[in-house]
């Protein structure tokens, strides 16, 4: 009953259109007040100790190196690089942008940064190749998703924080499923242009190639700087994000020249006015998971799974179906703050591994960006190529179709998710 | 005018503790990294030793938490909550005016609720305590509170953070409502701001303000 209570409340509010971490955090302060006699204290304790984790601070380090990176030109070198190397098969620079989605992707934790710092650049540059603005559109805002599975990632320290899951692990964990998604946007991409014939940029000689990762070296060191510092123990992932943070300052500021010293402040506002919009909602997620558990509702949750008899394949299938379904209303973090709670513990009972059922929200995650009406990459596609929402949303349907394949992989083949930290001997 | 004063002081309060708390981060890794490295002067290498960082880690939480809670407020004025507004941006425009209202005045409740939590969990916790010695009155048993495990600062002064932050907060939500009100104007967030694309906001994620209406 307080379940149905919770959660009609819960709804009913984030309905009205009032900010969702307003709503997480009406819900446990009415409940509370009005079904319960928990002491208000409680609440109070709470809200100071939400988000004094120093795992939590790795997500205002990411987003501020992600900020410095996308302002910065690193985008464009990255974009000259991969284009380099694939360039001259059919749909060149369409290939070219998702491999330069992938890199970015590599050293920012966020899809629609990557979006922006890739598709900005790009997209002109095809519409002038001749491609039809919708394949360019939805090539982009579909690679950009690339963002938060190949690490680091901002949703995934969401998630690992929520279920108290090793950030390294998953980080690592994404490193194939990344390059396997990257792959097979690569295939859809070149088969419609194929198709479609469209334009193929000169071949670059291999002297040109190593001119253009050469130049785009600096930005390329950085994922040996998180990803190999984290592995090598060198700096834990939120030290690593800080690292991250500082050395994008340093390369953008005074190896590349792309920003001067007085625009920082600009960018460290942006950077702050972004985490504090994600750390507020935690902060409330805290609270509304506390009172999930004060009411037994995940343990519930789990019995009644288990006595409905749904197996791993079948419980798999209805979350990724949930997901799918919220993330055409929400975004990333909320999701996964709110429903992480209750997923993850009936996972645990079925067997299933912490790891390989994040990379699996991670990508439903993904895929929930660039669907309607709530996709931000759609959006911010959609603002830079002047598409409209529909439109745009029409254009990503081949990508989009990839992912869900993908996303049948990866749910029903751990191993992909799981060979690599196994590997490197950071699972358990 | 000294609400202009509030907004830049606010701005540049925010960034500073993003500033601070990425080059305490930073320093303090650097540091863990000389100081166990043989270096060749041996001075430095002394000094590098008995300087202890270990408090790095708290201050920088303490930080990003202050960051967190006046950031939220500074977002109320940058329009950057997001929400599920697919629905009421599919409503005429009275009945979305009447909930964009409801959803800031919610705000403001929340806010004040949280702040007037706060502010009690503060003073109980060392505020009051500290209040009394400091006038030289008789304390009696009101506790002195806790102190942080490091830097063994009162806690209360780090938790001052909430009720400040969410009384700022809860005033930005009521100065938005008030503008809203009067003009049917909201505050935006641009997603990709680089760009400097000046298009409204059609994500479904924040409300839409009632520009062209009637």
């Amino acid at each position: 009953m307080s379940t149905l209570i919770i959660f009609v409340l819960l709804v009913a509010l984030m309905l009205t259109g009032m900010p969702i971490s307003i709503s997480l955090g009406l819900t446990v302060l009415t409940f509370l007040y009005v079904l319960t006699d928990v002491p208000v204290e409680a609440v109070a304790l709470k809200l100071f100790t939400g988000i004094e984790k120093f795992e939590i601070m790795a997500i205002p380090f990411f987003i501020l190196a992600g900020n410095l990176l996308t302002h910065g030109g690193v985008a464009k070198r990255m974009i000259r690089f991969a284009t380099s190397l694939v360039g001259h098969w059919h749909g060149g620079l369409g290939l070219g942008a998702v491999l330069a989605c992938a890199l970015f992707a590599a050293v920012s934790g966020s899809s629609p940064a990557t979006v922006v710092a890739i598709g900005s650049i790009m997209l002109p540059a095809m519409l002038k190749a001749g491609y039809p603005m919708r394949f360019g559109a939805g090539v982009v805002a579909s690679s950009g998703a690339l963002g938060i599975l190949i690490p680091p990632s901002i949703v995934m320290v969401m998630y690992a924080v929520s279920t108290d899951s090793s950030i390294g692990a998953l980080f690592m964990a994404g490193v194939i499923p990344g390059l396997i998604l990257a792959g097979m946007l690569l295939f859809t991409t070149w088969y419609r242009a194929r198709k479609a014939g469209y334009p193929r940029e000169p071949r670059a000689s291999w002297r040109e190639r190593f001119i253009a990762f050469r130049e785009s070296i600096w930005g390329l060191l950085l994922i040996v700087v998180v990803m190999g510092g984290i592995y090598s123990g060198l700096f834990t992932p939120t030290e690593a994000a800080a690292m991250s943070a500082v050395y994008a300052f340093i390369v953008v500021v005074f190896v590349y020249k792309d920003l001067s010293l007085k625009d920082i402040p600009k960018v460290l506002l942006s950077s702050a006015n972004m985490s504090a919009m994600l750390l507020y909602i935690i902060t409330n997620a805290v609270l509304f998971s506390f009172l999930l558990t004060y009411e037994n509702i995940p343990q519930a949750a789990a019995e009644w799974m288990l006595t409905a008899g749904l197996g791993v394949i079948g419980f798999l299938l209805a979350v990724n179906l949930l997901l799918l379904l919220m993330g055409n209303f929400m975004e990333p973090s909320s999701i996964i703050l709110i429903t992480a709670p209750i997923l993850f513990p009936i996972a645990m009972k079925l067997g299933i591994d912490p790891i390989h059922f994040g990379i699996m929200i991670v990508v439903n995650m993904e895929i929930g960006m660039i669907t309607p009406p709530v996709g931000l990459n759609l959006y911010v596609a959609s603002g830079i190529s002047k598409l409209g929402l529909t439109e745009m949303s029409v254009a990503v349907v081949p990508w989009l179709l990839t992912m869900l394949v993908f996303l049948m992989l990866i749910t029903y083949v751990p191993e992909i998710s799981l060979w690599l930290p196994r590997t490197l001997g950071m699972l358990s | 005018m000294p609400i202009k004063i509030l907004d830049r002081l606010e701005e540049i309060f925010i960034a500073l503790l993003m500033a601070s708390a990425t080059l305490i981060t930073f320093i303090a890794v650097v540091h863990r990294y000389l100081a166990s490295s043989d270096l060749p002067i041996e001075s430095v290498q002394d000094w590098l030793v008995q300087l202890d960082l270990s408090w790095a880690q708290e201050l920088t939480i303490i930080l990003f938490v202050w960051m967190a809670k006046f950031g939220a407020a500074y977002g109320v004025r940058t329009g950057i909550h997001v929400g599920v507004d697919v629905l009421i941006n599919r409503l005429g425009d009275q009945k979305r005016r009447f909930f964009i209202l409801f959803g800031l005045f919610a705000g403001a409740l929340f806010t004040a609720a949280i702040g007037t939590l706060g502010a009690h969990f503060v003073w109980g916790n060392g505020a009051h305590y500290a209040w009394l010695s400091w006038q030289g009155l008789d304390i009696g048993d009101v506790p002195e509170g806790p102190v942080t495990p490091d830097l063994e600062w009162p806690t209360w002064v780090v938790y001052l953070a909430i009720p400040l932050g969410s009384f700022l907060m809860c005033f930005r939500f009521l100065q938005v409502a008030w503008h809203f009100y009067g003009s049917g104007d909201l505050p935006h967030h641009d997603h990709g701001f680089v760009l400097g694309n000046t298009d409204g906001s059609n994500d479904d994620m924040h409300p839409k303000d009632m520009k062209g209406a009637k």
